[in-house]
């Protein structure tokens, strides 16, 4: 149903030189769309046009003028006065910008070992010690991401924790910043109590739909309707859709 | 020199102790959090040029089309619709609301003469436009997106009028999770989550991806015959264009979709009723009308005295049933309608459906909406004129639109009787100008053919021009007397051809 050879064979014939043959796609839709034929003609005729112009000669102190009000530019620029100041203010910058990445990077390395000590001093739960043994290989197959708390105390199996988590858990984190870029972006469909939609692009209608309509007592309008529309907003009013629910 | 470099050391420590303190303060930025909703997907409705003039058709008071954008193409789509949709429990089934969907069948207002009994055996796609060629013009255009932003193709299997929802299938069974829809129960206050697909990027390439909206349920009204009619969402940013959108609990179980939006609170059609819609169309492999009537009314219990008396009832009479209200008052029957045919007339008071007895409209359009179209229902009348109660046999009749608008009638029958949408056929007349932009001449350009016609076996086809008919412009052909047949002269892409079209006895 979608027609977008249009696009593609006027695309082509954009890139064609002048008197170059089109492929046999473009021959054949130009024999069937009469506006692409069109677009077609005017552009050839376009072109004969331009090509039958003669050449034009530039006067002999072209060059001269041209660097002269070049020159004359750059001398009378602000930006020259002020040069000296905005590369001290750049340099400056550039410091600030420096010393505040270095301190989120240390932040970073300095906050790991806090954030597995408050995982550490959180309450212990009860578990029964078949099932952690259990869920350990389990863990190692599938590859997710673990941590074991080594200092365990006097009973290994109520201390050993094991921590599963498909993603970080962003609430338990008092970062900056984190690095996703090792993770796959979330999806709506992904399981787990959050979930962050990823974008998704639409292939949107690509002709326009304007046009001049006649009512019934003669009267002329021009309707625009817009390509694309999120939700029940209908396009065109006096639908029936929300009529009065008072019809049986 | 010295005080100035003093002043510029202490700026520059100043400042990145602020940093170091900022980031020290400022939280993770956090991702905007949605709980998984992975039932809920996007529903793609494209509408190529010729469709667009079918709404417009039926929407606007149009007779002819004057001018047209510069390269436009009939067959091009112009316009693509994006709403969210339900995946049901079995992994292929999508129920949506989508806004456009009365231009993918008949113009509003025709009732359906006959009721098809269901096929044996599931229809392939196709069949809904059985004939080749036509099927690609008019097969509605569909693509679902699911959760993990994968395109899947999509079918139209029918319109649940009673629900104005449609029900699709996508090709691939299991592309969509399927998620165990339950009929959860709802209560007053409780939050809820409004998905759907939400505009990112305006400029191209469009990006869109799924929001929700926070509401929170202010009542739940029950159904007459037990469980939940319908329940009302308020939220802050609740507009009409968010109908259709899926309803989630906070435990990301469906709960409903939204179809309405009154006072600035969401109607939510509950699970049970989303789940009926699918059944009921999915049985028959195509669209299930609404039980149709034909009448307009009000519950007594909205009436006055003297709006009760207007219709022709006494004054004592009047004044006992306005000082017990009971029933629904008709206000208008439609000519032609099963009430009509019924004998029903302005001024009844039906009082109960099949022994049901009808307190408001809410129960009217609910016992109403129980029997099948083309069924027979039983109504206790009270009239004005008779003193008794009356018991009133009534065969139904079946609608595909929510509403009847019979403007389409006047518009398209000249003074002597003769309509092409008697014959099915529904034309947008061309001006010479527009139509050598089409590539053909002026007539009238075919946007519908009603598929159980004369006109469509004869293989007359949307996109079609009619140039003349029985030999005579179009525009002035008026026979006195009805001819046996029609003999169209048309024009499809550009080559002329006959097609003959054995007349629709009235």
């Amino acid at each position: 149903m979608r027609k977008n050879n249009c696009e593609l064979i006027r695309r082509e014939l954009d890139e064609l030189m002048l008197g170059e043959a089109h492929s046999s796609a473009a021959t054949h839709h130009l024999r069937e769309c009469a506006s692409c034929r069109e677009f077609h003609e005017q552009t050839t005729k376009l072109r004969h046009i331009v090509g039958s112009l003669g050449t034009v000669e530039a006067p002999a102190d072209f060059d001269f003028r041209l660097r002269a009000r070049l020159a004359s530019q750059a001398s009378s620029s602000v930006s020259s006065i002020y040069w000296p100041f905005a590369r001290r203010g750049l340099a400056l910058a550039a410091m600030v910008l420096l010393f505040a990445t270095g301190a989120v990077v240390l932040r970073n390395i300095l906050d790991k070992p806090a954030s597995v000590n408050e995982v550490a001093q959180q309450p212990k739960v009860e578990q029964p010690p078949q099932k952690q043994v259990e869920e350990l290989p389990v863990a190692k197959e599938n590859g997710a991401r673990t941590a074991v708390i080594a200092n365990a105390g006097e009973n290994d199996t109520q201390s050993i924790r094991k921590l599963s988590r498909p993603r970080p858990d962003y609430k338990k984190r008092s970062v900056a910043a984190m690095d996703f870029s090792s993770e796959r972006a979330n999806v709506i469909g992904e399981a787990g109590p959050v979930g962050v939609p990823a974008a998704f692009p639409i292939d949107a209608s690509l002709q326009s739909f304007k046009v001049s309509l006649n009512d019934e007592r003669g009267n002329e309008k021009t309707i625009s309707v817009p390509t694309i529309s999120f939700g029940s907003q209908r396009i065109v009013q006096g639908g029936n859709q929300f009529a009065p629910k008072r019809d049986w | 020199m010295t005080f100035s470099i003093s002043i510029r050391v202490i700026a520059l420590v100043s400042a990145l102790l602020c940093a170091v303190i900022a980031t020290a303060q400022t939280p993770a930025p956090s991702p905007k959090k949605l709980p998984a909703a992975p039932q809920v997907v996007t529903i793609i409705h494209r509408l190529n040029g010729l469709k667009m003039f079918r709404l417009l058709l039926r929407s606007e008071q149009v007779q002819s089309i004057a001018a047209l954008d510069s390269a436009f193409n009939l067959m091009d789509d112009v316009h693509t619709n994006v709403i969210a949709g339900l995946a049901m429990d079995d992994g292929e089934t999508i129920v949506a609301w989508l806004p456009e969907a009365e231009v993918e069948f008949g113009p509003p207002g025709v009732r359906l003469r006959t009721m098809p009994r269901p096929p044996k055996a599931p229809r392939a796609p196709t069949q809904m436009f059985p004939r080749a060629g036509s099927d690609l013009l008019d097969a509605p255009d569909l693509t679902v997106i699911g959760p993990d932003g994968k395109s899947l193709a999509a079918r139209y299997i029918g319109l649940d009028a009673v629900t104005g929802l449609s029900i699709l299938k996508v090709e691939n069974k299991n592309a969509v999770p399927a998620s165990a829809i339950h009929d959860e129960l709802v209560n007053t206050g409780e939050t809820v989550l409004l998905f759907g697909p939400e505009q990112v990027t305006k400029t191209r390439p469009v990006l869109a991806r799924m929001g929700a909206l926070e509401g929170r349920v202010q009542d739940v009204l029950p159904a007459p015959s037990g469980g939940i009619a319908r329940f009302k969402v308020s939220g802050p940013r609740l507009s009409q264009a968010n109908i259709g959108r899926v309803a989630v609990n906070q435990a990301g179980e469906t709960v409903g979709i939204i179809d309405g939006l009154e006072g600035g609170e969401a109607s939510i059609l509950p699970v049970a009723l989303i789940k009926r819609a699918a059944q009921r169309v999915l049985e028959r492999q195509a669209s299930v009308p609404r039980p149709w009537l034909g009448v307009q009314g009000e519950a007594v219990a909205e009436l006055k005295v003297d709006q009760i008396l207007n219709h022709g009832w006494e004054l004592n009479r009047a004044a006992a049933l306005a000082g017990k209200p009971r029933g629904v008052m008709l206000t208008w029957i439609v000519p032609g309608s099963p009430a009509e045919l019924a004998a029903l007339r302005v001024g009844d008071v039906i009082l109960k459906i099949d022994d049901k007895d009808i307190q408001t409209a809410a129960d009217f359009t609910w016992w109403l909406e129980q029997a099948r179209p083309s069924s027979s229902v039983e109504f206790t009348v009270a009239r004005p004129d008779r003193l008794a109660e009356e018991p009133l046999n009534v065969k139904l009749s079946g609608m595909l639109d929510r509403s009847f608008n019979f403007k389409w009638r006047s518009r398209f029958t000249p003074p002597k009787g003769f309509s092409l949408m008697d014959q099915g056929i529904e034309t947008i007349a061309l001006k010479p100008l527009v139509a050598s932009q089409l590539g053909t001449t002026a007539g009238l350009l075919v946007v519908y053919v009603d598929p159980v016609t004369a006109a469509f076996e004869a293989g007359l086809e949307p996109g079609d021009v009619i140039q003349t008919i029985n030999g005579k412009p179009v525009l002035a052909f008026k026979p006195t007397t009805q001819p046996a047949s029609f003999k169209f002269e048309i024009v499809r892409k550009k080559e002329k051809r006959i097609v003959t079209v054995p007349a629709k006895k009235k």
